[in-house]
């Protein structure tokens, strides 16, 4: 057994006992005790804090440093809420009850898009509030396709995918052999669901994040002008325990102009526009820790 | 446009999006796309730059069951009729 395995054996581990404390303690126990557990986190976990914090006063949300950090410490007790909302939801939503347990905040063109079964569309969000219920929400009006990385860990990604409602929502992964695979998804009629605030290394195009450039995956911009399928910018804020707000953009209309990479950019401006306005309204449900802006 | 002239364009659209180092004058219209150096990001510039190139407005998705670059041509060819 290498060390790389030992450190999966160790996290696998972990996070089986942690989702049977979650499974036989009453919700609110449970939340109390992800929050000290993240706490816990961000007291031994100095690199990420440090990110954190130099993130938030980089983007300038917070006064001064002091409310960075205490922005930061709610944002590790946020994420820590995200993972245990995420893995307990298939026992608090269903198909007849979700409408109750979310306000809903749709313009009319949006509303009329998600209740086509015909029409393919893009949403893209970030990890701001909580995206794993804002993409099983969804799945209640059609399909969803999550496009994303699988985890570092594989024994953790399997126990995290079991976890999950599978009814109308499953992932795919960010490159695979078949490049085609996401104008299928469109055709049929489903959403692709895309983040887009990860550092996107030599893939991305630089793109102003909080005022500075941030290297940003195209793959939203790209498919709305091959595909012409529309394209929507969401979030789902949490505003109580299991409850949330779904609020979502008009269509992004943006026909190919024939210059490739200023109609990226076009694009992507206006979804970091709408999520840094969207970070500035909730700032203490963003996940800071991420190294969004790399030299 | 004849058949040739649409692979000629192709050939050189494709190597400008492709990441693979290719001698693409040697690329018979029988080479399957997914052997050129295309991803899931690379394919969509390709499919740009396509439309772009032949001014053609055609749904993307019209491009799930094209597996070759002869197919590919043919099906430029058939559009641009």
């Amino acid at each position: 057994m290498n060390g790389l395995t030992i450190r999966h054996g160790l996290e696998y581990g972990a996070l089986r006992v942690l989702l049977c404390l979650i499974d036989s303690l009453p919700p609110a126990a449970s939340g109390w005790l992800i929050r000290r557990a993240a706490d816990l986190w961000y007291g031994l976990d100095g690199s990420r804090r440090r990110v954190a914090i130099e993130n938030i006063q980089r983007s300038g949300v917070a006064a001064g440093p002091r409310t960075a950090k205490t922005l930061a410490r709610e944002s590790f007790r946020h994420f820590g809420m995200v993972v245990l909302e995420s893995l307990t939801s298939a026992r608090v939503f269903n198909c007849e009850n979700w409408r109750e347990k979310v306000q809903i905040d749709l313009p009319p063109e949006t509303e009329a898009l998600l209740n086509d079964p015909n029409r393919g569309m893009i949403v893209v969000s970030g990890h701001l509030g909580n995206w794993e219920i804002a993409a099983q929400l969804v799945s209640h009006w059609k399909p969803v396709v999550g496009v994303t990385r699988p985890m570092n860990n594989p024994y953790v990604e399997r126990l995290v995918q079991r976890r999950k409602p599978q009814n109308n929502f499953r992932l795919t992964p960010k490159h695979d052999a078949n490049a085609l695979r996401f104008l299928g998804d469109l055709k049929r009629g489903d959403i692709l669901a895309l983040l887009i605030d990860q550092h996107a290394g030599r893939h991305g195009v630089q793109i102003d994040f909080f005022g500075s450039p941030a290297s940003t995956h195209t793959t939203p911009a790209m498919l709305h002008l091959v595909t012409k399928a529309p394209l929507v910018f969401g979030v789902c804020i949490r505003t109580g325990p299991m409850s949330y707000r779904f609020k979502a953009s008009e269509p992004i209309v943006h026909p190919p102009t024939g210059d490739r990479e200023s109609d990226v950019r076009a694009i992507m401006d206006r979804i970091n526009d709408l999520l840094e306005r969207a970070i500035r309204e909730h700032p203490g449900q963003y996940l800071w820790g991420h190294r969004r802006w790399r030299e | 446009m004849t058949y040739e002239e649409i692979l000629e364009k192709l050939r050189g659209l494709m190597k400008a999006a492709s990441q693979e180092a290719i001698d693409w004058d040697t690329i018979a219209d029988t080479a399957a796309i997914e052997t050129l150096g295309f991803d899931s990001l690379t394919i969509l510039d390709l499919i740009y730059d396509i439309q772009q190139a032949f001014d053609l407005e055609f749904d993307a998705e019209e491009l799930i069951d094209v597996r070759t670059v002869g197919e590919l041509a043919t099906f430029l060819q058939e559009r641009l009729a």
